[in-house]
């Protein structure tokens, strides 16, 4: 009894530090209402660090084109990313149009987008870490594509 | 025992107090941010950024595209009509107060002038519904801008150092019959 007790322990321990590291890098959310022709409703929350994760099972090749686009940028990314982390919160860009309001704001070590439209709402919001990371892989899936 | 106790209690505040006075606490310098407006009221139509300066002070020497490069951008002549963008500023940059330029068309006034430290240009398009343009420029601006060595560059990447060293200032203000265009640095995060 005791012994299993501690084996339910060391899973409950595991499992801790798994969801614990999992969420090191913060959450994703995604939040899409579509309100024309059918009302439909996505949300999605997952740990940052899976993207990253997930990026690793996805052939190089398929990132060829964007890889090529971004490497001139990345040093452009890279120091704007860096810069981001570092500021305090601001709202970056609020655009409104009759009937679309967009907004991309930092917010904590996120960065948040939020459009609303006649159509649909969405609310994306991925912390920056996350978003370099996974800017960083598909960059270097260039070279490994090139090969 | 006591006495013990007491005198490094005596000496520990006492070390306390001089290192707190040998080491005063230097609060960061606030966060600026360049603010651009657009609104089209006829239209319902708003843009809004708010770009904190140090983003932009980073980002821009990293940028190596068209004529911008290292935080430089060189002027080509031909893009200026010829005009002498660099030896233009350099000119109003050593020169004193005064009202420098001012051309009165049937259409339109422009009136280029230094004052208070400032680069003054405003221009009126005195027909229905023209423009109306204010753009003023800190002269720290403009000589962080002639900082550099080349003769055909600008440095801009200075500028914008300069600009952020400098107080809140309203940079640019443009206004037609539809359109209102605001630029302007402070250290607030919001435009409100």
């Amino acid at each position: 009894m005791i012994l299993l007790g501690k084996v339910m322990l060391g899973i409950a321990g595991i499992t801790v530090a798994g969801v614990g590291l999992l969420c090191s890098e913060g959450l994703i959310e995604v939040n899409v209402v579509e309100r024309q022709p059918e009302a439909h409703h996505v949300y999605v929350l997952a740990p940052a660090a899976l993207v990253p994760m997930t990026m690793r099972f996805i052939p190089s090749r398929k990132f060829g084109r964007a890889s090529r686009e971004l490497q001139p940028w990345m040093p452009t990314i890279r120091a704007a990313l860096d810069d981001l982390r570092e500021t305090d919160d601001v709202t970056l860009v609020d655009v409104t149009e009759p009937g679309q309001h967009v907004v991309v704001t930092k917010q904590g070590g996120s960065v948040v987008v939020d459009v609303h439209d006649q159509d649909e709402t969405v609310h994306v919001s991925a912390p920056i870490r996350a978003i370099a990371s996974t800017i960083e892989q598909v960059a270097a899936a260039s070279d490994d594509s090139s090969n | 025992m006591r006495k013990v106790l007491r005198s490094i209690a005596v000496v520990g505040l006492s070390a306390a107090m001089v290192g707190g006075m040998a080491m005063p606490v230097v609060a960061a310098p606030a966060e600026r941010y360049l603010h651009v407006r657009v609104e089209d009221p006829a239209k319902g139509e708003s843009v809004n950024v708010n770009l904190p300066l140090s983003l932009a002070e980073k980002i821009l020497p990293t940028v190596n595209k068209g004529g911008l490069h290292d935080g430089h951008v060189t002027i080509n002549h031909a893009d200026f009509n010829d005009v002498d963008v660099r030896a233009i500023l350099d000119a109003i940059r050593t020169a004193p107060d005064n009202e420098f330029v001012t051309v009165k068309e049937k259409d339109q006034d422009v009136r280029v002038a230094k004052s208070n430290g400032n680069l003054i240009v405003h221009v009126r398009d005195n027909t229905k519904g023209g423009e109306k343009v204010d753009v003023t420029v800190p002269m720290k601006v403009v000589d962080a801008l002639l900082s550099t060595a080349k003769q055909n560059e600008l440095d801009v990447a200075a500028a914008l150092q300069a600009l952020s060293a400098e107080g809140d200032a309203l940079l640019v203000t443009v206004e037609d019959a539809t359109q209102h265009v605001r630029v302007w640095v402070d250290s607030r995060n919001t435009q409100d």
